[in-house]
This record gives C-alpha cells, sequence and structure tokens, in this order.
C-alpha cells in the first residue's frame, strides 16, 4: 500500500498556445494560451455555448483544436498514432464527467478497473483501485452496482475510476453539477485532496462560481477569449 | 408526419413487413401456380372430355348410351424408326375418328391417305416427335399388343412374341401440339406422353375387332351412370346358339367367367329352366393302362388329341344317356374296381408314410428342441425348410399315387372305346397340358376307370356344347391344326383324321363335371357352356327371350370390367396435388417470415428507442402510456398495411425467383419444368392479412413494453424499455421461462430414460451400437461444462441430479413401463420408442435443446456476478447484461441452426445399394420366363445372348397399370398401380408378410413405401388402403410398409392374390434383374436390343432410387436454402440487436473511448459479443440437431458433411459479416456528439 500512497512526483506540464476551434463557421475558442504544471487546479468558467467543455476535451484529446499547440510533458498528443493518442489518453488523462457514465452492470470495483483493461492490465491494479475507493470512502461499497449508489457515491467512484492509471491530468466536466450543496462540498473536498495525494494537474469546468473560486487559476471564457485570473490567496500545491 | 419525420427506420420497418409478406404471399402463389399449372394440364390433357368408358375388353360401343360420345381404341405399344433405329417405349396408341381432336380445338389433323399409298397414316403429339427425332413423312414402325380374345394364361391364348405384337408400318401425316389434344392420357401426369393417333378403322383392323373398342369418351358432364352402358350380348362377346329344344351359352373367350356362369346359372334356378353346364377341354392323349390289376399289358394303345367334355354325372341330359348305356353289372364291375383302386392307393399312401416317417420323425425333434430365442436364427430357418420340403415331397408322391388309383368314372364313346380296346372297369389315363403362370405348358395325367361306352349319336353326337377351340375348328384336318400350344403331329393316325373328317371335335370321353373342374379350372372360369331347356309350358323361343333380357338387365358393367371413369372432375381433383406446395414453401420458408417478423419488432423497437424522448414528453404532458402505445400502434398498424401491400409486389418476385428455382436448380423436385405463374386474389388477400397479423402482433409486443422505464429516464433518452426491471417481476420471469425449460428438460430426460431402458430390455447390443454416441454425448458435455463451471457448486449439483435422473430414475420408469407391458401381455411395441423416430427424435432433440439453454442461462447469471474482470469477461458480461436479448438470439439461432443439421443430415448424397442391378419396364406383356433357356428361346434370344442372361437372376413382375405414387408425380393419385411379386421372392424379409393367409375374403396383405403412402396418397399407413378389384368389388389392402426402397411407384402384392382379384391381367411388365457385375451393361443391351417390340426399358436400379432420393435430397436443399436465408436474415436481425445495443450503451463505449479504449477494441469487444452469441447458437443447434439424427437412425448414419458444412460455413460468415458490418455502423457516430448528448 505504500507504493500505491507515494505522490506522483514527476513534474508534468500543460501547455497550450494559440488555441483555436471553429465548427465551421462559428468560432468557439478563439487563440487561446496558457501553461500549468502538476499540482496547480485550474477552474474553466463562462456562460454556456461559451466552450468551456470543447477546450475541456481538447485537452483531454477527445477533439481536435482547430489550430494551435497542445502541448503535454513536451508530446503534442494530436500528433500521435490512434491507437498512441489511445494510450496517451489512457495513462494520461483522467476524466470525471457530470453524469458520472458509469456501466451499470459493474460493480464499483469494477468500474474503477475499466481503464486499466484498455492496455494490459497492471499487476497491482486492484489493489490501487481498493486503495482509491478506501480514499473515496466507498470501502463498503466494492461490490454494489451503480444502480445501488446515490448520486455523490457514483461520483466518487467516477473520480476513482479517472484516478486509476495515476493520470497527469484529471479533467472534470461539471463534476458537481447534478449534485446538491452538501455533496457538492464533500466531492470537491475529495477532489482536492485526492488531486493533492496524487500530484495531478486538475482542471475543472464549472458554473458554480464559489466551486471555482477554490481552485489556484480560473480561466474566464466568453465569447471564445479567454481570460486568466490567478487566485492568489491559494497556493498550489505544496510539492511545486 | 411522424412517419416522414423517422423515415429511415421506418423505411427498414416497412421493408422488414414487404419481406415478411412477399415471402409468404409468394409461397402461396407457388401453391396456386402448381395448382394452376396442373390444372391447365389437365384440362390441356381432357380437352372436352367429361368421362370415360373403359373396359379390359374390347366391346361395342354402341353399348355407351350418352350423346356426343367418341369411341377409340387405347393402347400400351412402342414405336420404332427404321431409319434411325430410334425407339420409345410406353407409347399410347390411340385410335380415333377425326371428331376426337374437336375435343381440342375446330382444326383436324392431316391424316387423310394420298392416293396409292400403301401404309396408313399417323399422327405424332410433339414429344414423341422429340424423342423419335422424326418429321411428317417419316415412316415408323408400331407394336401393339394383341392376344386375341382368349386369354393369353389360357391353354388356348396366344403367347408367341409373333402372335402376341402387332407391327404395323405407318407414314407420318401430323404433329399435333398440346392445344390439339397432344396431351391427351388417361392418367394424369405433369410429364408429356408419348402419343400415336392412328384411324380408328386402322387400328380395329388390325386386331381383327371390327366396330369394338375399349373405350369410349363423352362430352357430357352430367351423366347418369347407372344407364350410361347399356349391355348387349353380341357386345360382350356372348353368344346364344338356339337348336331344337335348347339353347347353348359361350363366350368369345372360350371360358365363360365366373360371374356370368353365376348369373346365367341363378337366373335358371329363378325362372326353372332345366341347365346343363359343361367344360370341354382337350387332352393330348387316351391311353389304356390296364385291366384288373393296375398293369397294363405291353401293347400300346392311345389315342391323341381328344375332345373331353366335363358334364354333370347326375341329374342332366347326359346322365339319362349313360344311365340308358349302362346295366347294372357294368356298374357292378365299377364299383368293385372303384375299391380295389382305393384299396391300392391307401396301401400306396401308407408305404409312403413309412417311408419318411423317421425322416419327419428326426426333423421335428429337431425343430422342437429351438427356444424361442434360437428361433430367430437361421439354423432354425434352415431345420424349418428342411421340414417343409420334406412334406412337400410326401404330398407329391400322394398326390401322384392319388392320380394314378384315381377312382372317378369316364365314359368312352363307342370309336375311342373299340380304339383302345377297352371295357368297363378298364383303367385308362388322360394326360393334358395345364400352363403355368410363366407360359410353361405342363403335361399332367390322371388316371380314370371306364365306367361306360356310349355310341355315337344324339346328345353323345353335338358339338354344339363344345365351343370353338381357335386355331382347331376351322381346319380341314388334323395336320392342319395351329393351336397355341405344342403339338406332335408324328401321333396323328389316319383313324384320327377320319374321325375328325366325321366327326369333327365329337368329344372321345365324358368324365364328371366335378372332376372336370378340380383338374381343369382356372382363374378365368370352370365352365365353357352352358345347354338352357325351356321353362316348362313355355316354347324354347320364349325362355331363351327371357333368359337374355334377364341376363342382359342382370349383369352389372362393372363386374364385367367397365369403368366408368369422370376423368374432368379426378383430374381436377387431382390437380390440387400430391403435395401441397403452398404450405410446402411457406414451412420452408418458415425461418424467412420467422426472422422478418423478429426484424419487425427489433426494427420497430429500435424505431421507438430513437423516440424515447418524445414518448418522455408526451408523458410529462400528461399522455397516458396507454394513449401512447396506442399512437404508436397506430403508426405500425399503418406501415403494416403498407409495408404488406408494398410486399405484395416483392411476392411475385419472390414466386418467380421460386419458380425459376424449380425449373433449373430444384428440377428434381417436379421433374418437368411445367409451371407458370398463376395470382388468385385470395392467396394475396390471406397472405396480406397474415403479414399484416404478424407484422401488428410484432408491434403490439414492441408497444407493449414501453413506459416501463421513468419518465426523466426516457427524457434523457434512456430506453424507453425498462434495463432496471424490478427484481419480483424478473425473478417471476425467470422462474416462469425456468420452469418452461425444466419441464421441457424433464420430459426429454423422462423419455431418454424410457428410451434407455427400452435398450436395455431389447438387449444389450443395440445399447451399445446405437445409442453409445449419446451416452458419450451427455459425458462429453458433462465434463466440459463441470469444469468451465465448476466454481458454482449449485450448477454441478444440478448436473449431478440430471445424471442420475437419466441414469436411474428414467431408466426404473421405463423399466417399469416395460414390465407393465410384459405382465398386462399388451403388445405395445410400436408405442416403444425405440419404433417411434419422430418421437424418439422430438424428445430428444427438445430435451437436449433445453438442456443447453438451461446451462446457458446458468452461465448467464453466473457471468452477471463474476468479478474476475478480464477483457474476454467484459464482453460476456455485457452478453449477460440482456440476457433476454442473449438467450432469445441463441434460441433463434440454434433452433434454426439444429433444423437445418437434423434436416440436411437426411440429404442421402451416396449412390445408393441395391439388391437388384437393374428395374426393367415393357410396354407390352411378356409372357415367358426369362430365368429360362425355354423362356428366353421363345422370347427370340440368340443362344449366346440366352447363355450370358442364364447368369442372371430376373424377377417377373405382373402389373395393373395404374398411377405411380412415388414423388416424381405431382398430382395426387387415385388409382395406384399394383405390382403381383413373384412367389420366389416372397421367402425373404420383408416380402414374407405378403405369404400370409389372407385377413378376409376381400382384405389381403400388401406392401408399399412408406413415404409415397405418406406424403403422395397421403394414407394412414395404419388404415386399410381401399382399391377396386378386376369385378368392381373394393378390395382392402393391409399394408406393411418399407423405407426408401426401390418400390416407392407402386404398391405390391402377391402373383397369387394378383391373379385372383386381377385374373385378366396377363404376363409381366416389370423384372427386377440381379446380374453378376461382369455382365452389368451386356445384359441390359441384351434385354434392351431382343425385347425392343415389347418396349423393354432397363434402367439400372441405384438410378431408381436415386431417382426418388434426388427428390428427397431437393426438397432438402430447397428447405435448406430457404432456411439458411431465414438464418442470414435472422443474422441481420442479430446485428440489428447489436446495433440497438450499441445505440443504447452509446454514452458507456464513449466514455470507455474517453478512457483510453482504442476503437479497435471496442469494435472488437462488441464483435465477441455478438459472435460469441452466434457461435453458441450454432454450437447448442449443431449438437440438438445431431442428437436428433442420432435418435432418428439409431446410429450414427452417414451424413453428407460437405453440404452440411458448406450450409453452417455460410452461415457463420454471413452472422461475422453482418455482426462487423453492424459494429462499424454502430460506431460511426462521434465521440463528442455521444458524450455530448449524454
Amino acid at each position: 500500500m505504500g507504493k500505491i500512497k507515494e505522490n506522483n512526483n514527476k513534474t508534468h506540464k500543460l501547455n497550450i498556445s494559440n488555441l483555436s476551434k471553429s465548427y465551421g463557421s462559428l468560432e468557439v475558442l478563439r487563440d487561446i494560451s496558457f501553461s500549468y504544471q502538476s499540482g496547480s487546479s485550474v477552474a474553466i468558467t463562462g456562460p454556456s455555448g461559451s466552450g468551456k467543455s470543447t477546450l475541456l476535451h481538447i485537452i483531454g484529446t477527445l477533439e481536435y483544436p482547430s489550430s494551435g499547440k497542445v502541448q503535454i510533458d513536451d508530446t503534442n498528443p494530436f500528433n500521435l498514432s490512434e491507437s498512441d493518442l489511445a494510450r496517451y489518453r489512457n495513462t494520461k488523462i483522467g476524466f470525471v464527467f457530470q453524469d458520472h457514465h458509469l456501466l451499470p452492470q459493474y460493480s464499483v470495483l469494477e468500474n474503477i478497473l475499466l481503464p486499466t483493461l484498455a492496455f494490459s492490465k497492471k499487476s497491482d491494479a486492484t489493489e490501487f483501485a481498493e486503495y482509491l475507493i478506501h480514499q473515496v470512502g466507498l470501502s463498503e461499497r466494492t461490490t454494489h452496482r451503480p444502480g445501488e449508489l446515490s448520486g455523490g457515491e457514483r461520483q466518487r467512484v467516477a473520480i476513482a475510476r479517472a484516478l486509476i492509471n495515476k493520470p497527469s491530468i484529471l479533467l472534470c466536466d461539471e463534476p458537481t453539477g447534478n449534485l446538491d450543496n452538501a455533496t457538492t462540498e464533500e466531492i470537491t473536498k475529495l477532489l482536492f485532496e485526492l488531486h493533492t495525494v496524487q500530484n495531478t494537474l486538475l482542471i475543472v469546468v464549472t458554473h458554480n462560481l464559489h466551486f471555482a473560486s477554490q481552485f489556484t487559476h480560473q480561466l474566464k471564457l466568453e465569447n471564445g477569449v479567454c481570460t486568466i485570473e490567478t487566485n492568489t490567496n491559494i497556493k498550489d500545491h505544496p510539492s511545486l | 408526419m411522424t412517419i416522414k419525420y423517422y423515415w429511415g427506420i421506418n423505411l427498414t420497418l416497412l421493408l422488414c413487413i414487404a419481406l415478411a409478406t412477399g415471402v409468404l404471399v409468394g409461397s402461396l402463389i407457388v401453391g396456386d401456380s402448381m395448382r394452376g399449372s396442373l390444372r391447365d394440364i389437365t384440362l390441356d390433357r381432357l380437352g372436352n372430355i367429361h368421362h370415360a368408358v373403359v373396359a379390359e375388353r374390347f366391346f361395342d360401343p354402341n353399348m355407351v348410351n350418352v350423346p356426343g360420345k367418341h369411341a377409340a381404341i387405347i393402347l400400351n405399344g412402342t414405336v420404332n424408326v427404321p431409319s434411325t433405329q430410334t425407339r420409345a417405349s410406353k407409347v399410347n396408341v390411340i385410335g380415333v375418328q377425326d371428331t376426337f381432336f374437336h375435343l381440342w380445338d375446330n382444326s383436324t389433323p392431316n391424316w387423310k391417305n394420298v392416293q396409292n399409298q400403301v401404309f396408313p397414316n399417323i399422327i405424332l403429339n410433339d414429344s414423341l416427335k422429340r424423342e423419335l427425332n422424326v418429321e411428317v413423312g417419316d415412316t415408323i414402325i408400331v407394336r401393339i399388343p394383341n392376344t386375341g380374345r382368349i386369354h393369353p394364361e389360357f391353354l388356348l391364348g396366344k403367347t408367341d412374341p409373333d402372335d402376341v405384337v402387332d407391327s404395323l408400318r405407318v407414314v407420318i401425316s401430323d404433329i399435333i401440339t398440346s392445344e390439339q389434344g397432344g396431351r391427351f392420357n388417361l392418367n394424369p401426369h405433369q410429364s408429356l406422353p408419348l402419343n400415336v393417333y392412328l384411324s380408328l378403322n386402322v387400328l380395329q383392323d388390325k386386331l381383327g375387332q371390327q366396330d369394338k373398342v375399349n373405350a369410349v369418351f363423352t362430352t357430357t358432364s352430367n351423366i347418369e351412370t347407372q344407364e350410361l352402358i347399356q349391355l348387349n350380348s353380341e357386345g360382350l362377346g356372348l353368344s346364344i346358339h338356339q337348336k331344337n329344344n335348347h339353347f347353348d351359352l359361350h363366350t368369345d373367350q372360350y371360358v365363360i367367367s365366373p360371374y356370368i356362369a353365376n348369373t346365367a346359372s341363378d337366373i335358371a334356378t329363378d325362372n326353372n329352366i332345366p341347365i346343363s353346364p359343361s367344360l370341354t377341354y382337350l387332352a393330348n392323349s387316351i391311353t389304356y393302362i390296364g385291366s384288373d390289376n393296375g398293369i397294363g399289358d405291353n401293347e400300346h394303345r392311345n389315342i391323341p388329341y381328344s375332345t373331353i367334355i366335363a358334364v354333370p354325372f347326375q341329374q342332366s341330359e347326359f346322365a339319362e344317356i349313360f344311365k340308358d348305356n349302362s346295366t347294372p353289372e357294368d356298374e357292378q364291375v365299377f364299383a368293385e374296381r372303384q375299391i380295389k383302386e382305393k384299396q391300392l392307393s391307401d396301401e400306396k399312401k401308407i408305404e409312403v408314410n413309412k417311408k419318411y416317417n423317421d425322416q419327419y420323425q428326426k426333423l421335428m425333434k429337431e425343430l422342437s428342441e429351438f427356444n424361442e430365442k434360437q428361433k430367430e436364427t437361421s439354423d432354425y430357418k434352415i431345420a424349418y425348410l428342411k421340414r417343409d420340403k420334406l412334406v412337400a415331397e410326401i404330398e407329391n408322391q400322394k398326390d401322384e399315387i392319388t392320380r394314378y388309383y384315381n377312382t372317378d368314372g369316364i365314359y368312352l364313346n363307342k370309336w375311342a372305346a373299340d380304339d383302345l380296346k377297352v371295357t368297363i372297369g378298364d383303367k385308362v389315363s388322360v394326360s393334358y397340358y395345364t400352363i403355368t403362370p410363366q407360359e410353361e405348358y405342363i403335361t399332367q395325367t390322371t388316371s380314370f376307370l371306364v365306367k361306360g361306352i356310349v355310341p355315337i349319336e344324339g346328345l353323345i353326337a353335338d358339338t354344339d356344347i363344345i365351343p370353338q377351340f381357335p386355331g382347331i375348328h376351322e381346319t380341314e384336318n388334323i395336320s392342319e391344326w395351329n393351336p397355341p400350344f405344342p403339338l406332335d403331329y408324328s401321333l396323328i393316325r389316319d383313324k384320327d383324321e377320319k374321325y375328325w373328317d366325321e366327326y369333327k371335335t365329337t368329344a372321345k370321353a365324358f368324365i364328371s363335371l366335378q372332376t372336370g373342374q378340380r383338374l381343369w379350372k382356372n382363374r378365368f372360369g370352370q365352365l365353357t357352356s352352358i345347354r338352357f331347356g325351356h321353362i316348362p309350358g313355355v316354347d324354347i323361343q320364349e325362355t331363351r327371350k327371357i333368359f337374355e333380357d334377364e341376363l342382359l338387365s342382370r349383369l352389372k358393367p362393372e363386374q364385367l370390367g367397365f369403368q366408368i371413369i369422370p376423368l374432368r372432375s379426378d383430374g381436377l381433383k387431382s390437380a390440387k396435388g400430391s403435395s401441397d406446395f403452398a404450405m410446402l414453401f411457406s414451412s420452408m420458408s418458415g425461418f424467412i417470415i420467422i426472422a422478418a417478423a423478429f426484424m419487425i419488432g427489433l426494427v420497430f423497437k429500435l424505431g421507438v428507442e430513437q423516440r424515447s424522448r418524445e414518448v418522455g414528453i408526451l408523458q410529462s404532458m400528461g399522455y397516458t402510456i396507454k394513449k401512447i402505445r396506442r399512437r404508436l400502434l397506430s403508426e405500425g398498424v399503418f406501415l403494416a398495411f403498407f409495408g404488406s401491400l408494398t410486399g405484395c409486389i416483392f411476392a411475385i418476385g419472390y414466386a418467380k425467383l421460386l419458380i425459376y428455382g424449380l425449373h433449373t436448380w430444384w428440377i428434381p423436385a417436379i421433374g418437368t419444368p411445367f409451371i407458370s405463374l398463376h395470382i388468385r386474389s385470395l392467396s394475396l388477400v390471406i397472405g396480406v392479412m397474415i403479414s399484416i397479423a404478424i407484422a401488428i402482433y410484432a408491434i403490439f409486443l414492441a408497444v407493449r413494453k414501453i413506459g416501463k422505464s421513468s419518465i426523466i429516464g426516457q427524457l434523457n433518452k434512456v430506453s424507453v424499455y425498462s434495463t432496471n426491471k424490478s427484481i419480483v417481476d424478473s425473478k417471476k420471469n425467470n422462474k416462469s421461462k425456468n420452469l418452461l425449460l425444466y419441464s421441457f428438460f424433464f420430459t426429454g430426460t423422462l423419455f431418454t430414460g424410457v428410451f434407455l431402458s427400452d435398450i436395455v430390455t431389447g438387449g444389450w447390443t443395440n445399447l451399445i451400437n446405437s445409442y453409445l454416441s449419446i451416452g458419450i454425448v451427455f459425458i462429453l458435455l458433462f465434463f466440459v461444462l463441470r469444469s468451465s463451471l465448476k466454481t458454482h457448486a449449485d450448477f454441478s449439483i444440478y448436473f449431478y441430479i440430471t445424471l442420475v435422473f437419466v441414469s436411474f430414475i428414467g431408466l426404473t420408469i421405463g423399466l417399469f413401463i416395460n414390465f407393465i407391458l410384459l405382465i398386462t401381455d399388451v403388445n405395445l411395441h410400436d408405442f416403444t420408442l425405440r419404433d417411434s423416430p419422430v418421437y424418439r427424435f422430438m424428445f430428444l432433440t427438445i430435451g437436449n435443446l433445453s438442456l443447453c439453454f438451461l446451462l446457458f442461462r446458468k452461465w448467464l447469471k453466473s457471468e452477471k456476478i463474476s468479478q474476475n474482470l478480464s477483457r474476454l469477461r467484459f464482453a460476456f458480461k455485457n452478453i449477460a447484461r440482456q440476457s433476454a436479448r442473449s438467450e432469445s438470439c441463441v434460441m433463434t439461432i440454434s433452433l434454426a441452426c439444429c433444423v437445418i443439421v437434423a434436416v440436411g443430415a437426411n440429404r442421402q448424397d451416396t449412390i445408393p445399394q441395391t439388391e437388384f442391378s437393374f428395374v426393367a419396364e415393357s410396354s407390352l406383356p411378356i409372357h415367358h420366363d426369362i430365368n429360362t433357356n425355354e423362356g428366353r428361346r421363345k422370347l427370340g434370344f440368340s443362344t449366346e445372348d440366352s447363355t450370358i442372361l442364364s447368369e442372371s437372376e430376373i424377377l417377373s413382375f405382373r402389373v395393373l397399370p395404374g398411377e405411380d405414387i412415388s414423388c416424381l408425380n405431382l398430382y395426387k393419385p387415385e388409382k395406384p398401380q399394383i405390382l403381383g411379386a413373384p412367389i420366389s421372392m416372397l421367402n425373404n424379409e420383408p416380402w414374407t408378410y405378403l405369404k400370409q393367409r389372407n385377413f378376409s375374403n376381400q382384405t389381403i396383405p400388401a406392401i408399399g413405401d412408406n413415404n409415397s403412402l405418406k406424403w403422395i396418397l397421403q394414407h394412414n399407413p395404419d388404415e386399410d388402403f381401399i382399391v377396386n378389384d378386376e369385378t368392381g368389388k373394393q378390395l382392402s389392402l393391409r399394408i406393411n410398409t418399407i423405407e426408401n426402397s426401390l418400390y416407392q411407384s407402386q404398391l405390391i402384392i402377391s402373383e397369387t392374390n394378383f391373379l385372383k382379384f386381377f385374373p385378366s391381367k396377363s404376363g409381366y411388365q416389370f423384372f427386377l434383374i440381379k446380374t453378376p457385375e461382369t455382365y452389368r451393361s451386356e445384359t441390359a443391351q441384351i434385354l434392351e436390343k431382343s425385347l425392343t417390340d415389347f418396349g423393354f426399358d432397363v434402367t439400372s436400379a441405384s438410378d431408381k432410387v436415386a431417382g426418388f432420393r434426388s427428390v428427397q435430397n431437393t426438397y432438402i436443399s430447397t428447405f435448406q436454402s430457404l432456411g439458411a436465408l431465414g438464418l442470414l436474415i435472422g443474422t441481420f436481425g442479430m446485428a440489428l440487436i447489436m446495433i440497438r445495443n450499441i445505440i443504447e450503451r452509446k454514452g458507456e463505449l464513449a466514455t470507455l473511448r474517453a478512457f483510453g479504449y482504442s476503437p479497435k477494441l471496442v469494435s472488437g469487444l462488441l464483435f465477441i459479443e455478438s459472435s460469441f452469441l452466434l457461435v453458441i447458437g450454432m454450437s447448442i443447434g449443431i449438437l440438438s440437431g445431431f442428437v436428433g439424427i442420432i435418435s432418428i437412425h439409431n446410429g450414427i448414419p452417414s451424413i453428407p458433411w460437405i453440404s452440411l458444412s458448406i450450409t453452417l460455413l455460410f452461415v457463420l460468415i454471413f452472422g461475422i459479416i453482418s455482426n462487423i458490418l453492424a459494429v462499424n455502423i454502430a460506431l460511426r457516430s462521434p465521440l463528442i456528439a455521444t458524450l455530448k448528448s449524454e
């Protein structure tokens, strides 16, 4: 367990420069540039349709940019082949969706282990999954199915699943969008805790300004243009 | 609007409905086309003919009292083309007048002779023209049977090939088509007949049957059959010769038929007419063989070729003459001689008994030592045959003694007595010919004691009671005699010629009628003449009139061999066909229809899935789920209606395709390409209605389940079909499903148990030989499944229980049932599973399928809860997740595969092995035994050919013409062809059945092919099959069935019964030939060449069976093709399920992609899911199919592995391709759009 608990000590860097994305004549993102390292927490805010999720998906390599450059640890993932990109996504990125997207036929443990099946499963995967379950406070629910869990619990599973491959970047698309205030608080706390322990770069899309205020950096998107604010009251992860 | 909006899915739905309708209606159209075409052929065949009056004999057409009649002679013949040496047998030789062709159209074919033309003209139908490759103006030779009026198998009948076959050289003057009457035939068959048409007069002249015919056709539809035939004496060949105070009744057939004789006798009794029946026979010799010491002296005293008349010795005109010429002393001498002869006879018989007693007793002792079990062995059969042979030998010797020491008296006329120098009490022997059914003359000799000597005067000199001997009567001298039997002219003395000059056929001897009938009666009758006196107080003229009128009114035409056949109504009835092709193709297309219905449900569900949000919105707006269902259903009904109408167009295409298939790929099924498209509006309506019903039902099932998920779920585009059923519902459902499967399984198991016990009681050999394979399957299944599912304790327990159940409980029950049957002495052998392959197949197959389904369900359950995650398990778990869909997929595929395997394995591709090398048929009857040198000599075989033929064994069958009852005839036969099997064949199984005693006077044993009986005659083999015997009486055939035999075209009875019930049929026309392999081709050539006049056609026996098999194989191929097509459509359905699954799981799959699952990996996992179901379904189906086959065939039969493997491989490949396509189509939707929409 000791080995598992170890932080991801390597520093990862996300570098975005002059990123634009258009759907036909509709320009969603315009000339966006920023750069963050692991340990940082970034909240992307903005009104509906401002391109928040699009930006998140491009960072998560689910969507290709129209122009500009995305570099994670000096690698431009969009230059990779499809299979290499899949492997890259599998190892470098962790996703948490608003609609958790848990597979109903699998138990908590199995859902968390799913990303490990994409490539050869690591020998300690199950042990690490159990650790994460413990971390998200669902030790008693290991064999339960998503249908038997509450909304907050499902989101915890989704977070654990996102972290199973120890990603460099943890991307969350409105992770608390469907949750009540109390649960939102719990999930927020959990996200920050795990982000700290795992030493990931945490990027979250949210409408919730209170939630966004807890992040070290805020990217405000409006009409495709990005304004960057740094919360000086909050420091990046101590390891940085 | 909505329908238009969702046009894509609705178009697919419409196409599925159109497919179901098209296939169903198309199948019905094929049935219509078959019936319609057979009906067309019938109408072409008969023109305007409605009824036919036909008879075994030639008759006066004026006896048929009906307007619009056409007299004809129809014979079976052969045709040769001298210039090209081509020939055709089984040709209908039809003698008609010009007006006959007006029954079809008003044109009259050209057959008028050109002036000075030597040979008469003949018309051919176009099929014979093609067969012979001849043209108008060519000369051909037509050969027809002409056996004369006397039956060939009677002593005076003609049998020599030159005598019984007439040849006619004719010139072809015209060729006619089917529309002109070229298809005319009495028996319905889809194949074109081979016909020649001659002028009626020409044929009558050739046959010597002036003004007589053997058929009359009428165009009248409503006829009173009772009054249709008005008999007259001359027309029946009866002659009544009046002289002095008596009149004599004779027939031109020499022997008066028992029916006419009995009727005449009854009339005489009823009207008080004194009668004197007699039987005249020709003796080869009357020889003096001794006085009272029983041993003849050395002087040879013999009279050759004498007429002997058998008359009643009591109460007749003859009796008075005999009495007048006999003194009491004479009677005393005769009586004493009788006693002496009797004593001698008894002594001789005792000697014979003594001689053979020891041998007989020894054999009987040997036989008694065999126990019940040993009676099945060949040793017992040999011993039994030895005893039979000995008994026959003893009987034969005693018979000889009886004949030699016969005490019957004989009266000689004065001339004969003087010639033989005999006196009262002397012993004479009379030699005469009898004729065997194989036309062999056997000389029999019987002794008589001279009882009296009568002068040649009065009645004794009267030749009126003697019928005319053909070839004898009309001659001036004995040396000019030309009888059909062998005659030794060297025996004829001058005094014999003198006697002939003075007395002609006057009888030289008289024996009692009783004795005469014992010696000479035959199947044609036992009287040759009946003399009638006058009714007391009525003159002879008046008596004759009373008698004649009454005779003609009492005689029933049908009992005289006349048949009134309602040709048109029978033909149209038969045109409904032996097989209902509508049902056949509907059943064969069943898989396609089921698959289409399956698709309709799936596509509709898919469409509803697409509209789940709409359903949610409507519900949130206050629509009740009932209203929404109704709304969707009404859309579905509209589509079903529209789709079904569209399907009608497709139906015509499908029907045309099937008809094309029947004319090309499946031609053996119908023999000849004759089907044209016939569409009945009723079939369209029925087909469309059924299709609409199927479509609506499938849609209804889909609609019924709508609204099982929450409104919110639906608004969020979760399936409108609940994916999370309540546990209680699910359990309840599972329980009922399990109950059903368990009940099937246990039924199968129970019957397996009974089956096993049946084997045990039936002997271990059966168990080892036949069912070991099933045991192996069970054991393998046990080990395979135990190892793969050993973690689930409940499974093992369940399986152990099952095994125990099969082994012990089932066995016990089976043994118990057998025990009960044993102690109650009820022979329910037919009910045992061993003898009921269909039940066995059903129970074992269903049992096996159920077992496999249960195991599959069990496995699905175990996969659901499995925690051991791997990529493969990931796929399996998804299969388990949609367990209902997975089960239905597996069940559908396995059932289809099971049927395809079970049906496909019945294909018999191997060359059939038959006991005989050849089957032969002759157009004209052959009256000699081809097995004997003498027979072959008479038939004109050269010595060389005869030597080769002596290596072969030929079994000759008598034939009652009738319809082919094999699968080669598409009409439903009404009058099957019947064969009379020779006695020599009846010693082997299964023919011994024909040897047993008749069940009653009119109920006889018969053998028929099971398939022909069941499917073509559509007759239950357990019931008697009724035919009419020659006298029109009902004859019940109690049929034992044989399987896949050479004899699928006919029913077979023993020759003895054939001769009894169809006595007027002569000769042999069906032959089975056993030939050593070395002489095979030579034998066939020799027979066809030498017997060409008889139209002798030789076919390889294995080809014949292969011909029948090819029909069966074609049906199987058709079924396989259409079944495989259905299965392919089914695999499309599976692909649709796949697409539906993928659409439902789009979010899930996108998530996987988001976590780094490559598209290849996701596709791979989805492919494994669907292909696994395909493979499992196919495996279960194939396994169950083979279990079924093994149960039917009592072991592993020869299976056409190649064709079966190709079919299954094709299905597998197609299934895999459609799975790949489904995965590709489903994964085409973009990843991000899915995640966003979710």
